[in-house]
């Protein structure tokens, strides 16, 4: 730190970080300990610890249906955005065609648009060109949300690496496919690896388009989980939100251990 | 390989997309009701028949509004209402006229249960009464009446239900006669809520919320139904429900068959079921509802807890749903005006 | 095939999917907001705009997400400068604080909000148990649970946003202030302040576009008393089933947020000043 900070004022800051963490945290924190409860009443601290909700959240049917919903447009999501949102990435970052910059700027407008408007507009489109929605508005859906991120992280990484090693291969004689397997493809993967990650979280875990394109059949985890916040909140639902926290805790492991929580955030 | 990909790809997708010809999409009512429904009704239906069932979580008032949306394309095959909501629903032509001799179960329902088949209006399956809930750890005295609620000592403690609910709306309009007031006339009703809320008292909008009341807020006493106090029992707490001497209001839980759907021998077999002793005494059970099917058979504990036979079905207040309905908005909006704080 | 070519194989799909699945949809629902029974029509811009109710809910809207962006920064700009200043051993535990709430499902942080702010949750039964408020308090279904709410959401953005114009401050810049001898208070106000303003401008611009846009949060905690514009729209869709309206609203919410974004879309293409 910087040593000319007075000490009070070097106390107050650490309590202040602690202020935020429990802000940030917090909440979370109580979800796990709402879902160690006894009772089947929703009380923070729990009353009695039993781990009952978990073992009825795995034997209920529209928890598990959900979750494999929401996991199987999660594993699509991955690799639909992984493709289509790196080849992006690589062709940008090239800078070989024309207005690049416009170019990303482009992949990454989803970003940067309030998903809720996207979300009408999908549905409204969906319902007037092909009918009820399915798996696959789901899936289309969810790749564009997460193509920007696999298109940032895949960049970022792209960033720091050497341009000269495709030259160089090509020099030698590679060809393009060679080029692009063999060079830019492990140059990339670890930006391409966490961006996969990052779809996937963020597939599982969307709520917005999900509450939106949603049918009798067609609930995801998440969806299921704010239908029952809305009636019938109980310790079982913090014991599913507790499984989705500890999913995330692991994938955000995963990330860091690629690429670096660091240069993900800096973006 | 990549064929075989492609082949378990597009069987993945049309596996969502397809929509089940052995699908029925219908209504409930959340947290305990809804477990009650699936155990007694809907897993022995599914197992009976192989078909699905679909449940979307809707209250009575917001079910009704989503299927006048969606007359075009409803998405419900099986509707089920407790505020009444089926005689305007059936005049609408929302509802399919049931032929009673296509429900095995429906010559054995008493006539209250089944005033209109023919128009459109489904059977009744539960029969709940409103009355007082009360903490018998806290007040010693049990309660007797309606006018009970008015005394000031118990409004930091009470609950009010909001009357987007029906259970709301039946309490508040049973306090409404209580205060003086009547159907045309709601004011008296509004005052007195205006005068308890002065007092102390809370309002929730959902079942959860008011047992969450009664087990850790230290709630005292309610207008509520007979089926949540017995929930409440079943998790125990010491919980009283009385029938106010002013009369009480009868709540019809109804499954009624939606029109310009294509599941209508599934769905009227739900009904069927739904009206079945079998699915009767299981609910009784479950939550004290009373049954409407006379072969129902209810044995012990069970039969003292049901708040009422046959012949007091006939004494239940019932206020008039045409009414109830048509003004429901005014309602809501004088009823949001009071309790804006 | 030329390096244009295989650049542009390698970039269509992703161009299509984004042209066919993003633009496309918005272009349709901008359609639908003009659209009535005998053509294109402002009906339904004109309901909205004429409606109290719905003047308070766009209100509603405005002044909270002012209110959670100010909070944000009040709370965002010292966490970064600390986060800023420490080792890069603690700014990694920092930052991974700052991620994990932004990578859990919206649903899983309301639903820890609900209990807290609830009338049995923490928070207001402490305050009953200090005497401060009355039995039936609750945080939960007011504007203040959203507010609250929120900021834990989008403190994260606001955070990062000034963290990384932070991290690219030269740090020397302050030393040499404070060695002319400014007191840290106001090497802070005449160095530091000025330098992080566009940091500070990008994350504020984006606060403020995520919380007017925002319905899961502040459905659940306001409930539906306390609408905001994002939740009325989630409404209309799935209750009344008006999608013209709905569809209009929309329009109105994104007018309202490109008029935000555009002066954040032109920060962001700027260089980062040194």
């Amino acid at each position: 730190m910087v040593s000319a900070i007075p000490l009070p004022l070097r106390i107050a800051a650490w309590v202040f970080v602690a202020f935020c963490a429990l802000l940030l945290i917090g909440p979370l924190i109580v979800v796990v300990g709402v879902s160690l409860s006894e009772s089947r009443f929703i009380a923070f601290p729990p009353d009695g610890l039993s781990l009952r909700w978990y073992a009825q959240v795995l034997s209920s049917d529209a928890y598990l249906a959900a979750g494999w919903l929401s996991l199987q447009l999660a594993v699509l999501v991955t690799v639909s955005a992984t493709i289509l949102g790196g080849a992006a990435a690589i062709a940008i970052h090239r800078r070989r065609l024309p207005a690049s910059e416009a170019m990303a700027t482009y992949f990454l407008s989803p970003l940067v648009l309030p998903t809720i408007i996207y979300a009408l507009g999908m549905l409204m489109l969906w319902s007037a060109f092909v009918g009820p929605v399915s798996l696959l508005t789901l899936w289309i859906a969810h790749s564009v949300i997460a193509v920007p991120y696999v298109v940032r992280t895949t960049l970022a990484v792209l960033a720091d690496s050497d341009p000269f090693l495709e030259e160089a291969a090509a020099t030698m004689g590679a060809g393009r496919v060679q080029r692009l397997w063999l060079v830019l493809l492990p140059q990339c993967l670890p930006g391409l690896a966490a961006g996969a990650f990052f779809a996937f979280n963020l597939s599982f875990d969307e709520a917005v388009v999900s509450l939106f394109l949603r049918r009798p059949g067609l609930t995801t985890l998440p969806v299921h989980i704010y239908n029952q916040l809305e009636f019938s909140p109980d310790p079982a639902v913090a014991a599913v939100s507790t499984i989705m926290i500890g999913l995330t805790v692991f994938l955000i492991l995963v990330i860091d251990r690629l690429v670096g929580v660091q240069k993900v955030a800096s973006n | 390989m990549t064929r075989s990909l492609l082949l378990s790809f597009s069987a993945i997708l049309a596996a969502g997309t397809a929509a089940n010809a052995q699908t029925i999409t219908i209504n409930s009512f959340g947290g305990a009701y809804e477990e009650a429904h699936r155990k007694c009704i809907i897993e022995p239906f599914e197992q009976a028949t192989g078909a699905s069932v679909q449940i979307v979580t809707a209250y009575s008032a917001d079910g009704f509004a989503q299927l006048r949306a969606q007359r075009e394309a409803p998405q419900f095959d099986v509707i089920h209402f407790s505020g009444g909501q089926e005689i305007i629903a059936a005049q609408e032509g929302l509802l399919v006229p049931i032929d009673p001799a296509s429900l095995s179960n429906a010559g054995d329902l008493v006539a209250a249960a089944r005033p209109n088949l023919e128009g459109g209006e489904g059977p009744a399956y539960s029969i709940v009464a409103m009355g007082l809930l009360y903490n018998s750890d806290v007040i010693e005295t049990t309660p007797t009446n309606w006018s009970d609620l008015t005394n000031p000592e118990w409004h930091e403690n009470l609950v009010l239900t909001d009357i987007s609910n029906t259970y709301g709306m039946q309490g508040f309009l049973m306090l409404n006669q209580v205060a003086g007031g009547d159907l045309s006339n709601i004011q008296p009703g509004l005052d007195l809520v205006g005068q308890m809320l002065d007092g102390g008292a809370i309002v929730v909008s959902t079942s959860p919320e008011i047992m969450q009341e009664f087990a850790q807020n230290d709630a005292w006493i309610a207008p509520y139904s007979s089926d949540y106090a017995f929930v409440l029992q079943d998790a125990g707490l010491p919980i009283g429900f009385v029938q106010g001497a002013e009369g009480t209001p009868g709540v019809y839980i109804t499954a009624n068959l939606v029109a310009g759907r294509d599941n209508e021998e599934l769905s009227l077999q739900l009904i069927d079921r739904s009206i079945s002793p079998e699915a009767q005494v299981c609910f009784a059970e479950e939550m004290s509802y009373a049954p409407t099917n006379v072969r129902a058979e209810l044995t012990g504990e069970v039969a003292e807890n049901t708040p009422f036979g046959e012949e007091a079905l006939s004494g239940l207040i019932r206020f008039d749903p045409q009414t109830v309905e048509a003004e429901r908005s005014n309602w809501v909006d004088a009823w949001n005006r009071t309790i804006a704080r | 095939m030329t390096d244009r070519r295989e650049n542009l194989i390698l970039v269509a799909p992703g161009l299509l999917l984004l042209a066919v699945a993003f633009f496309w949809p918005i272009g349709q629902m901008l359609m639908l907001a003009f659209e009535g029974p005998d053509g294109p029509t402002l009906d339904h811009f004109r309901r909205f705009l004429g409606d109290e109710f719905y003047l308070t809910v766009l209100w509603r809207t405005v002044r909270l997400s002012l209110l959670i962006t100010l909070i944000c920064l009040l709370i965002g700009f010292p966490l970064a400068y600390i986060m800023a200043r420490v080792g890069p051993r603690a700014r990694l535990w920092l930052i991974i604080m700052l991620i994990l709430p932004l990578m859990t499902s919206v649903v899983v942080r309301t639903f820890g909000w609900m209990v807290v702010l609830s009338r049995s949750g923490l928070i207001p039964s402490t305050l009953r148990d200090m005497g401060l408020v009355g039995r039936s308090y609750a945080i939960m279904h007011s504007e203040l649970a959203i507010v609250i709410g929120m900021v834990q959401v989008l403190l994260p953005f606001m955070a990062l946003s000034i963290l990384g114009v932070l991290l690219r401050l030269d740090i020397r810049l302050e030393e040499a202030a404070r060695t002319m001898g400014c007191s840290f208070l106001s090497s802070m106000r005449s160095v530091v302040l000025p330098l992080s303003a566009p940091g500070i401008l990008a994350g504020s611009l984006l606060v403020f576009t995520l919380s007017a846009s925002s319905f899961v949060t502040p459905n659940l905690l306001g409930g539906p008393r306390v609408q905001v514009l994002a939740a009325s729209i989630y409404r209309q869709v799935t209750q009344t089933l008006d999608w013209n309206f709905a569809a209009a609203q929309a329009v109105i919410l994104f007018a309202g947020v490109a008029l935000v974004l555009i002066p954040y879309i032109m920060l962001m293409r700027r260089p980062a000043h040194g």
